[in-house]
């Protein structure tokens, strides 16, 4: 079975500081055979699961450093209490973290797919998200297609806070590589 | 003291907002998967990269999601603090950032929206370029300012 190589690991393990990070499965291969494929995947079924993401300060906080982030209305509490804000926010991009802690190894697990590629995002906002929300996502195989010899998948994903109000709307789109059992078979053909 | 505001009716169209530039490494790249969660082994294992040589790359690509969140930054430097807010975002993805690329992202004013109190609105098209001026991810962004 194909690892992660110590290199990888090293660096994980050198910014692995919250909680989160450290219970999560961060070697992709692990439990890659049981991550759903395309080939599998219904349009109009939900994904997901009932996983909730708890904000604490140390992810955003991680988030933040994670992407350089310099501005002071993410960072600064003084600050961000003289901003229209009123307080401290996470940015806009933080719901990158929420999605895969969220996904898991479960339902959606597909975004884990090693060698997975990122074609582009959409995405409406609307509440932001603060240290102490608990947000939720409720998604659905929104589509998928075959484009120039790849194969997209597109889930729409609407998050919520522990007030039902409306976070985020995102359509998230990743291409998918051919699973194991495809490329062999591609293999073998091409061999013949 | 309150920041001071970016108002709607002060921005002109073709307004261009202050670039960001930033180098990419495998320690960024390592750090911003450590920080998003997303340990895609196509961003963070330079070793497996090398062997799969996906679409003949043979090396790690930095996320599509840090090259959104840097697109994002040029935004929120611009008028966060100053009373701006996302509306939604856009982004095309067209070619992956490396380690030892540069990345430079901008975006300018496209067209203004007025609509009644706090939720008039512009449009932004963005850009993000590496160091060869390779256009590595376009997009549009809606913002509200008051």
């Amino acid at each position: 079975m194909v690892k992660l190589s110590d290199e990888a690991r090293k660096l994980i393990e050198k910014y692995q500081k919250t909680e989160k990070q450290k219970e999560f499965q961060f070697d992709f291969f692990v439990d890659q055979s049981k991550y759903e494929k395309w080939e599998d995947v219904v349009i109009g079924t939900e994904g997901f699961g009932e996983r909730t993401f708890e904000v604490k300060k140390e992810d955003v906080d991680a988030y933040v450093n994670c992407t350089m982030e310099e501005n002071p209305v993410f960072k600064d509490e003084e600050f961000a209490k003289d901003t229209p804000w009123g307080g401290l926010i996470a940015p806009p991009m933080f719901i990158t973290p929420v999605v895969f802690w969220i996904a898991g190894t479960g339902s959606g697990s597909w975004i884990r797919t090693p060698g997975a590629i990122n074609p582009g995002q959409k995405i409406e906002f609307y509440e932001p998200i603060r240290v102490g929300d608990v947000i939720k996502i409720r998604s659905e195989a929104y589509d998928k297609y075959l484009k120039r010899g790849k194969r997209y998948l597109t889930y729409y994903s609407e998050f919520t806070n522990q007030r039902g109000e409306l976070v985020a709307k995102w359509w998230g789109t990743l291409i998918l590589p051919f699973s194991k059992g495809e490329e062999e078979h591609k293999i073998e053909g091409g061999k013949k | 003291m309150m920041t001071e505001r970016i108002k709607f009716e002060d921005i002109e169209l073709d307004y261009e907002l202050p670039t960001l530039t930033r180098e990419i490494s495998q320690e960024f790249i390592s750090m911003f998967g450590c920080g998003s969660l997303d340990f895609n082994p196509i961003h963070m294992d330079p070793v497996w990269a090398k062997d799969v040589k996906l679409f003949g790359f043979g090396k790690t690509i930095g996320h599509g999601q840090l090259t959104i969140a840097l697109l994002t930054q040029i935004i929120t430097n611009w008028c966060y603090a100053e009373g701006g807010k996302l509306k939604s975002l856009d982004i095309k993805l067209i070619w992956p950032l490396f380690p030892g690329d540069t990345v430079v992202c901008g975006g300018k004013v496209v067209a203004k929206h007025p609509r009644k109190k706090e939720l008039s609105f512009i449009d932004l098209e963005l850009y993000a370029d590496n160091q060869k001026k390779k256009r590595v991810a376009v997009g549009k962004a809606q913002v509200y300012l008051p």
